[in-house]
């Protein structure tokens, strides 16, 4: 679990072009204004720290979602296999399961999406804290630590509109 | 399917027939569902609520509600705007004041707060083209028939052509009595 923590949630891929302006956004993806992400410190599941603040320096992908939630059931399985298509790019997800137990969202991804290796927001209070429109909700964080982009839920994710976007962030 | 999953809690997949009632024009979707007091005990059941939650939430009536902006531009979902009467009787939607202090009467655990707070529809949502919303309003579990008259302000400033939506002779479902 170690090894896919380090391969899948602090992957890091490499952009080659620029940052999209809104003609070029797909979907349910709408440019916000920018302010300060908040605070993220949260163990996985399986334990291991994680501060959104001290990974700097690239965009990051954070996804609120619950297993409980029907859109977030048929969303996750299309963000798994997103993200091997942008291998290569500088994009770190930051997948945040808002108040489930960890045998919930076992019983979950291990079925749909067994790659991905949540963070644990066991309170929801970092979900509280970010503010997202629903769930499942999607911000994409700056190489600052502003949120740039909000995502609407239930995004088909690994369809080429979404994956250009991403690939474009830089 | 609802101890499982929330169907339509926050989604843009809701496919015809539409259940329970719904109003459809080339702006707006909107989308009702009255739940028994056991559909939503199922439900909250199923993720681990305590008892003591689960006698509150039977007590009361759930209303699913999917909401969805056909339109090019904004549309406010504002549940202030909307009007329920049950009768002559205005209806106030138990929101989060109401259930902040049932939670702290059966001290509830957090993360059970927030499961909750995340199955409510939101009081204010600035709806883009395109975007759905949904979750659950509730009512007092003694309503009776009542109508819900939705009133939904379009333009970023509010200011555009307003949609009314009304729903008449809604009612909160009993569970059928087992002999």
């Amino acid at each position: 679990m170690k090894t896919r923590l380090s391969t899948l949630l602090l992957c890091l891929l490499v952009f080659t072009a620029g940052t999209p302006v809104a003609a070029d956004m797909p979907l349910g993806v709408m440019p916000i204004n920018g302010r300060d992400a908040p605070a993220l410190q949260l163990d996985n599941i399986d334990g291991e720290p994680y501060d959104l603040a001290s990974t700097g320096g690239h965009w990051r992908f954070v996804h609120f979602w619950a297993s409980w939630c029907g859109p977030c059931r048929r969303e996750m399985p299309s963000i798994e296999r997103m993200m091997p298509m942008l291998a290569g790019s500088e994009l770190e997800f930051v997948i945040v399961n808002t108040a489930e137990t960890e045998d919930e969202v076992f019983s979950f991804l291990g079925i749909v999406a067994p790659e991905l290796v949540p963070l644990m927001d066991s309170d929801g209070l970092v979900t509280q804290a970010w503010a997202p429109r629903g769930l499942p909700s999607t911000f994409l964080v700056d190489p600052k630590g502003k949120i740039q982009y909000l995502a609407l839920g239930d995004r088909r994710w690994d369809e080429p509109a979404y994956v250009e976007f991403l690939r474009r962030l830089k | 399917m609802l101890a499982g999953v929330l169907p339509i809690a926050a989604s843009n997949a809701l496919e015809k027939p539409y259940p329970g009632m719904h109003f459809e024009d080339e702006q707006l979707l909107m989308v009702i569902i009255p739940r028994t007091p056991e559909q939503m005990a199922a439900f909250y059941e199923a993720r681990g609520f305590p008892q003591r939650a689960i006698d509150r939430v039977k007590a009361t009536c759930f209303i699913t509600v999917h909401i969805d902006n056909k339109g090019d531009g904004i549309t406010w979902l504002e549940t202030a705007n909307w009007q329920l009467r049950s009768k002559q009787q205005a209806l106030t939607i138990l929101g989060s004041d109401y259930w902040d202090t049932v939670w702290e009467s059966v001290d509830l655990p957090q993360s059970y707060r927030s499961t909750f707070f995340w199955t409510q529809l939101p009081p204010v949502v600035d709806l883009h083209p395109d975007e759905p919303v949904g979750g659950n309003i509730v009512l007092p579990g003694d309503t009776g028939s009542f109508s819900i008259e939705a009133n939904f302000n379009t333009g970023a400033d509010r200011r555009g052509k307003q949609i009314q939506v009304k729903f008449d002779n809604v009612t909160c479902p009993q569970d059928p009595v087992t002999p």
